[in-house]
């Protein structure tokens, strides 16, 4: 068995649930003839026709918007978003639309659509190429969140997410896509629950709790410290909206100490979200402030030398870490 | 419970007291001096002129100048349906006039959209659709959801937020819709129809479903970039979609100069490879005609066509707009074109309708009219925790709709 990339396991996930349900299709730029610009896509238009895998002209608001109608009449969108800098064209008909379309018709329609947004820096792409804008849709209800870290999340959160009846972006990140292997089993149908975070590592001094790219460094800062006799336990959060707040309750009330780790800045970010919900659910339980460590607060810079510099990396992440454990 | 029993028979007194107000209105053509005392003498003058236009709007046999008379032939349309065409436009604008008078009266919250003036450019297409096309309204489409067949007393309903309407009231009051018609709840957000209904279209096409999508817009939407993103795609995918735009000169106060540059809107088309057509909106043959062939064109799988319908909208944008930037001559040629007088006229011409046949539709409309504003009146208000579901479809562990309370 030859272990695929994360990249391999959306490809895969994506042909594999294409195949089993003939009403979705795929709509995004460069997705079909080109296989998509990361070759996420590769193969799904010889695979499946023109008819179902669509390249759309340059117009993300139409990729977002267009689902709607298409859910409505019977069909399973899969649109992508080239890059997630480019989903604020498509802004309003996600968070007004798609996202309510439910809650406004009072339950009648569901909006089984999954929004694929390549995320997250460390690829040289600069501002337009490197952003992690998650939390812009934090405030919207009835939208999904999930951002896979690995490559079996990769695969299970988008079976998911593609199976599931409410409307999901999918994060998926772009310095993970040939950067981390697994092994998956060709036909196994792995799915991962939506709405749980997974715990990565166990520990009792200190939760840290990441997704993305940034799980990967957060578990090489808690090996480095598990050698200094710091155990830390890490939440790969899985799934941004709703947040599992059971689960993070539950590490960090056993931790008592909790930082947050993303790559989007720290105002108004999922950080400041997660602590709040700390200092509500499990004060008396902190034996430390929580603590943040984010992105800048500017915009993401081009430069090898600034973006090296901007990116949160497994030496900042194990000092936080230290710092808060030994509060 | 003693309290809730009260109020029920307070309502329906008033329901009554409103009906009868409503029906010496129409019978004598004045209006009796119904809601809220008008204070200044400004106010006076605007509530006088808003009577006297639904008067004049109710008066569907009045004369008109010769040069609005309209002619030709209906193609493909038996003498039944076109009584059943005058019947849901009559219906339209009936409901749309008891509408603006409940709403001065205060009988219910937010705002009114009146489309008196437009209704041929909803309805007559509306009205040649199988129940299963697809329809995506915006905020001024009444006659979209009367020409499709939507009973009235969901559209009061969903006029006065109670839980008779199709989303239980939680939504937006105007904002028509209706599942089993296949009318999109529409988005207030501007042209977000446009696009969901262009992806109807491409589901139709997709899933080798028949069926054809209908979207409406109004002049000022055309300057949205999803009008332009909506069509263009349509053009390159030949989506079995008709798209409208209701072009009634405003939008909101901004006139058509500053929403474009051209004249006739219908122009736009040629940016996306498919035919675009300007017509008089307010002429039924005309607007029959034009919508069958696209209809046909759509059907047939010869794609898209943008049809302009040139329009007025006779009262503001809602009903709490004086609507004072545009000039009494303008508002009085544009009554004057009205579609109904004028489609009546030719029908009473060419031996389709006459006087007594008309009046028993206006006597039956208005009684459904009535038994719509009672049902609306007498449905409950929803419960204030009812909105609080539906968010999702599945249970998520760390979901808690009520968190922050
Ligand atoms: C995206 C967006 N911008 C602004 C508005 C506020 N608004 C509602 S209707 C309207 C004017 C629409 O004009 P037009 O498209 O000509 O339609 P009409 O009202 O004349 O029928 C405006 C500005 C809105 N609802 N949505
Ligand atoms: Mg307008």
């Amino acid at each position: 068995m030859a272990a695929i990339t994360y990249i391999d396991a959306i490809n895969r996930t994506l042909h594999e649930e294409m195949r089993r349900d003939d009403t979705t299709f795929l709509i995004g730029e460069d997705t079909g003839i080109y296989g998509g610009v990361f070759k996420a896509t590769r193969g799904l238009l010889e695979a499946f026709g023109p008819e179902r895998v669509i390249d759309s002209p340059i117009s993300e608001s139409l990729i977002a918007g267009m689902t709607v109608g298409a859910a409505m009449v019977g069909c399973r969108p899969l649109p992508e978003i080239q890059f997630a800098d480019f989903i604020s064209p498509a802004f309003d008909q996600i968070v007004q639309q798609l996202a309510r379309y439910r809650w406004r018709t009072n339950g009648t329609y569901a909006m089984p659509v999954t929004i694929r947004c390549p995320w997250g820096g460390g690829v040289g792409g600069g501002v337009f190429h490197s952003q992690s804008n998650e939390a812009w849709f934090m405030n919207v209800p009835g939208l999904v969140m999930v951002a896979p870290s690995t490559v079996r999340d990769a695969a299970g959160l988008l079976r998911a997410a593609i199976r599931s009846d409410d409307p999901v972006l999918y994060w998926e990140h772009k310095k993970l896509y040939r950067s981390i292997k697994d092994d998956l089993p060709e036909g196994e149908e792995i799915v991962t629950e939506i709405g749980r975070a997974h715990v990565a590592r166990e520990g009792g001094d200190v939760t840290a709790i990441t997704f993305g790219y940034l799980l990967h460094e957060t578990l090489k800062a808690a090996e480095a410290l598990s050698g200094d006799g710091i155990e830390v336990e890490v939440i790969d959060l899985r799934t941004l909206l709703p947040l599992d707040t059971p689960t993070i309750l539950e590490s960090v009330s056993k931790t008592g100490k909790a930082v947050v780790i993303h790559e989007a800045p720290k105002v108004g970010g999922i950080g400041g979200e997660i602590a709040a919900i700390l200092a509500e659910e499990c004060f008396w339980e902190l034996d430390a402030p929580v603590r943040r460590l984010t992105g800048f607060n500017t915009s993401f810079p081009a430069a090898k030398t600034m973006e090296d510099y901007y990116m949160p990396n497994a030496g900042e992440i194990a000092a936080a870490l230290r710092a808060t454990a030994e509060t | 419970m003693a309290e809730k029993k009260t109020k029920g028979k307070k309502k329906t007194a008033t329901a009554e007291a409103v009906t009868e107000s409503a029906a010496e209105s129409q019978e004598t053509g004045r209006t009796t001096g119904e809601g809220a005392a008008p204070t200044g003498e400004a106010k006076e003058d605007f509530q006088a002129l808003q009577r006297r236009r639904e008067d004049l709007a109710l008066d569907v046999t009045r004369a008109f100048p010769d040069k609005y008379r309209i002619s030709g032939e209906m193609e493909g349309c038996s003498d039944a349906a076109k009584i059943d065409l005058l019947e849901r436009l009559v219906r339209t604008r009936t409901f749309d006039a008891r509408m603006r008078r409940l709403f001065r009266q205060g009988r219910f919250e937010g705002t009114y959209y009146s489309q008196i003036g437009q209704e041929a450019c909803d309805v007559v297409i509306a009205a040649q659709l199988e129940k299963t096309d697809f329809v995506g309204p915006s905020h001024r489409d009444l006659g979209a959801s009367v020409g499709k067949g939507i009973p009235l007393t969901a559209l009061a309903a969903q006029v006065y937020n109670r839980v008779d309407s199709p989303d239980g009231g939680r939504y937006t009051a105007c904002h028509y819709w209706h599942p089993e018609y296949w009318v999109m709840q529409p988005s207030t957000s501007i042209m977000m129809n446009w696009i969901a209904a262009t992806g109807a279209a491409f589901g139709f096409k997709m899933l080798k479903k028949k069926g054809v999508a209908v979207a409406f817009g109004g002049d000022g939407a055309t300057a949205h970039g999803d009008f332009h993103e909506g069509c263009n795609f349509a053009g390159v995918h030949r989506l079995p979609i008709v798209y409208i735009i209701q072009n009634n000169l405003w939008a909101e106060s901004l006139p058509l100069s500053l929403t474009t540059a051209l004249t006739d809107l219908a122009h736009r088309a040629d940016a996306y490879g498919f035919p675009g057509v300007t017509i008089d909106g307010n002429d039924v043959i005309s607007v029959w005609n034009t919508t069958r062939k696209a209809l046909q064109r759509a059907r047939g799988g010869d794609g898209p066509t943008l049809i302009e319908m040139k329009t007025y909208r006779w009262f503001g944008h809602s009903d709490i707009d004086p609507a004072d930037y545009r000039s009494e001559d303008e508002v009085e040629d544009w009554t004057e074109r009205d579609p109904l007088p004028r489609y009546v006229a030719w029908l009473m011409e060419n031996e389709v309708l006459d006087e007594e046949r008309l009046e028993g539709i206006r006597q039956a409309i208005r009684q459904e009219v009535e038994q719509a504003v009672e049902f609306a009146e007498a449905s409950a208000r929803p419960e204030p925790e009812a909105f609080l579901s539906e968010v999702f479809v599945h249970e998520y562990p760390g979901f808690d709709v009520r968190a922050g309370r």
